[in-house]
């Protein structure tokens, strides 16, 4: 007899036994799998957003925006996102996040994926300068820190490339990029241009 | 109806960071939380800020807070369903773009869907994705 696990029942396994064994999966494959039932229009059950207050072992306790508590079970299966792929270790007090996973009968969720400090902003270049764009976005201040090594621009859709020198000043452009909590700055993933 | 392009997220609602600032959309009920997406032509207003039609794209149906689309990944062929809470994105300013996977490309932003919402068809880091939006 062949006994098969969905994605629901190994992380609900893993958030009750606290096990940590299972492997990573990749993002578009797990995302693959059908969604949970969910109300157009209404609240995710299954997601969460929020700021850290406190981290106990695999544990993050968060803050949402809304003013709901989460409490969210991180395992070795979780995909962890800070400007790069990370493991848990570098999650910190204070980051924002977007979680999804399984909600559990008790309210904690498991979480298969954590986002820490992603932002996805349109913006507009106000001025460039060595390593860093100066946005505005919904009329704020917007500072953006190129890493060398990580930061990548696409212009129409071609393969991420490390040259930024089409970027243009006044032009729109989407950003993906890591908020340094409680600044005006940001740590650009990448930069999305139409030229 | 069926368009083909891309699709990204946004934040509204309640939110941190530079997200904080963007309120609860156009049609006040928007929350990075929900099953949401925005329009490009939820209303005239809207569409005279998006402009579709500036990058080629027509039959885009005018539809209100409210309606429902289903957004497919293209890449995954996964989807999900969810309702009009703003307007957006503004697809003038991104015309010719285009993202792909393999074959499957979609050009042009079509569609901007919540973090909840993006993250059921695709990872958040992933920005955008080539997309198809039709009738659920």
């Amino acid at each position: 007899m062949t006994t098969t696990l969905d994605r629901r029942q190994v992380l609900t396994a893993a958030a009750l036994t606290g096990a940590t064994a299972f492997g990573s999966l990749a993002p578009e494959d797990a995302l693959a799998a059908p969604a949970f039932d969910v109300a157009p229009g209404a609240p995710d059950p299954n997601f969460a957003e929020g700021r850290i207050k406190s981290i106990e072992g695999s544990k993050l306790f968060v803050s949402g925006s809304d003013g709901v508590f989460h409490r969210i079970q991180v395992t070795e299966g979780t995909s962890i996102w800070k400007l790069t792929p990370v493991d848990f270790s570098k999650v910190a007090l204070g980051d924002g996040l977007y979680a999804r996973g399984v909600r559990m009968p008790d309210g904690l969720l498991a979480a298969e994926s954590v986002w820490v400090n992603i932002v996805n902003l349109e913006v507009h270049i106000s001025s460039i300068s060595h390593n860093v764009l100066h946005m505005e976005h919904f009329g704020s201040k917007i500072v953006g820190h190129v890493r060398p090594g990580i930061t990548a621009s696409v212009y129409n859709g071609t393969p991420a490339v490390s040259d930024m020198s089409l970027l243009k000043v006044g032009k729109h452009v989407k950003v993906i990029g890591a908020w340094r909590p409680d600044t005006n700055e940001i740590d650009i993933a990448t930069v999305y241009a139409a030229v | 109806m069926t368009i083909v392009g891309e699709m990204s997220w946004f934040c509204c609602g309640s939110a941190w960071g530079p997200c904080g600032s963007t309120g609860r959309g156009a049609c006040g009920t928007c929350n990075s939380g929900s099953r949401q997406h925005a329009w490009p032509n939820a209303s005239q207003a809207c569409y005279d800020i998006t402009r579709p039609d500036l990058c080629g794209i027509s039959g885009m149906s005018r539809r209100g807070c409210g309606f429902q689309h289903r957004t497919t990944n293209l890449c995954n062929g996964s989807s999900v369903v969810t309702s009009i809470a703003d307007c957006g994105p503004r697809t003038k300013s991104f015309c010719g773009e285009q993202s792909c996977c393999g074959a499957n490309c979609g050009r042009h932003r079509i569609v901007d869907l919540t973090p909840s919402a993006y993250s059921v068809i695709a990872s958040l880091s992933t920005g955008l994705r080539p997309a198809r939006v039709t009738l659920p």
